[in-house]
């Protein structure tokens, strides 16, 4: 089945590749909503909370960064089954850890697309 | 030059090297001879740090570059615009940032990293004017050249770098 897929990153450049990475790995899109920020992110998946399939997020942000998204987002009926992955430069073991802990996937970046592929397939139930 | 200061300057070849090579598919070789850049030719980019040291790292790619580098980043082959091709350095600059503070600092510590921005030229000077950084990296590109010069405001403890002094 197609994905819906929330992509949460300040920086456009970023959102396109990791979109043009989603379509090297062939991973089935059928929509890729777009967010510059947390609270943005937050807003969308209010919109379409049962539509959203993944959501993709960066750590550091203006506005709203992606933990607090996150902890948002877990704290909500609504959204806090929706599979999270994490997408940062964060090389901090304890962050990584707390966020594994909330059943975050996590990749660093620079990334590759099969990593975007193999990942987000586990996450589906792909594997 | 202290043993210190060599290890964070190899340390911030290292990952530059594999991040303009990973994210913007260019190879980059170090010029380790060559003066600075001019940077009135550049784009500059600067993204700020707090955590077991703070200050700041600056990345300057001659304005030549970006347009590559940007396309680079973004797959396509199509002119890239002048805000594409800003945000692509203060991405990259971000990401080496990201990766280069646990390599230097270990991944036990905590930094939280600022949002990266682009530096007027008026405030690089002040920059660059203000303090000697504490280490300096120079990288040709394959048309264009690269500097990535790391301030640190407080050194606290456990680290040791010190500033770098100009050669006589």
């Amino acid at each position: 089945m197609p994905l819906n897929i929330l992509i949460v990153d300040d920086s456009a450049v970023m959102r396109s590749m990791i979109l043009k990475s989603l379509r090297m790995a062939d991973l089935d899109i059928e929509a890729a909503h777009q967010a510059t920020n947390g609270l943005e992110g937050l807003s969308i998946l209010n919109a379409h909370p049962i539509d959203i399939d993944i959501v993709i997020v960066d750590i550091n942000m203006p506005v709203m960064n992606g933990e607090e998204m996150i902890q948002r987002m877990k704290e909500n009926e609504k959204t806090k089954n929706i599979p999270i992955l994490v997408i940062s430069t964060e090389g901090s073991q304890i962050r990584k850890e707390a966020l594994r802990r909330q059943g975050v996937a996590f990749i660093h970046k620079p990334f590759s697309p099969e990593q975007i592929r193999d990942t987000m397939n586990a996450m589906v139930g792909r594997t | 030059m202290t043993d210190q200061i060599a290890e964070a300057k190899e340390t911030i070849y290292q990952v530059a090297e594999d991040v303009l090579e990973k994210l913007a598919f260019l190879f980059s070789f170090r010029e380790e001879e060559r003066g600075p850049m001019d940077y009135g030719s550049a784009v500059v980019a600067s993204v700020s740090f707090t955590g077991q040291f703070k200050g700041r790292l600056l990345m300057a790619v001659s304005s030549e570059m970006l347009p590559e580098l940007a396309a680079n980043m973004l797959g396509i082959e199509e002119e890239t615009s002048p805000e594409e091709q800003r945000d692509a350095l203060k991405e990259l600059i971000n990401v080496i940032c990201g990766n280069l503070l646990p390599e230097i600092a270990g991944r036990k510590q905590l930094f939280n990293v600022n949002t990266p921005r682009i530096l007027p030229s008026g405030e690089i000077e002040a920059i660059i004017s203000d303090k000697n950084p504490a280490a300096t990296a120079k990288l040709a590109l394959e048309e264009g050249q690269c500097d990535l010069i790391l301030y640190l405001d407080d050194a606290g403890p456990g680290v040791s770098l010190e500033p770098e002094t100009p050669e006589p």
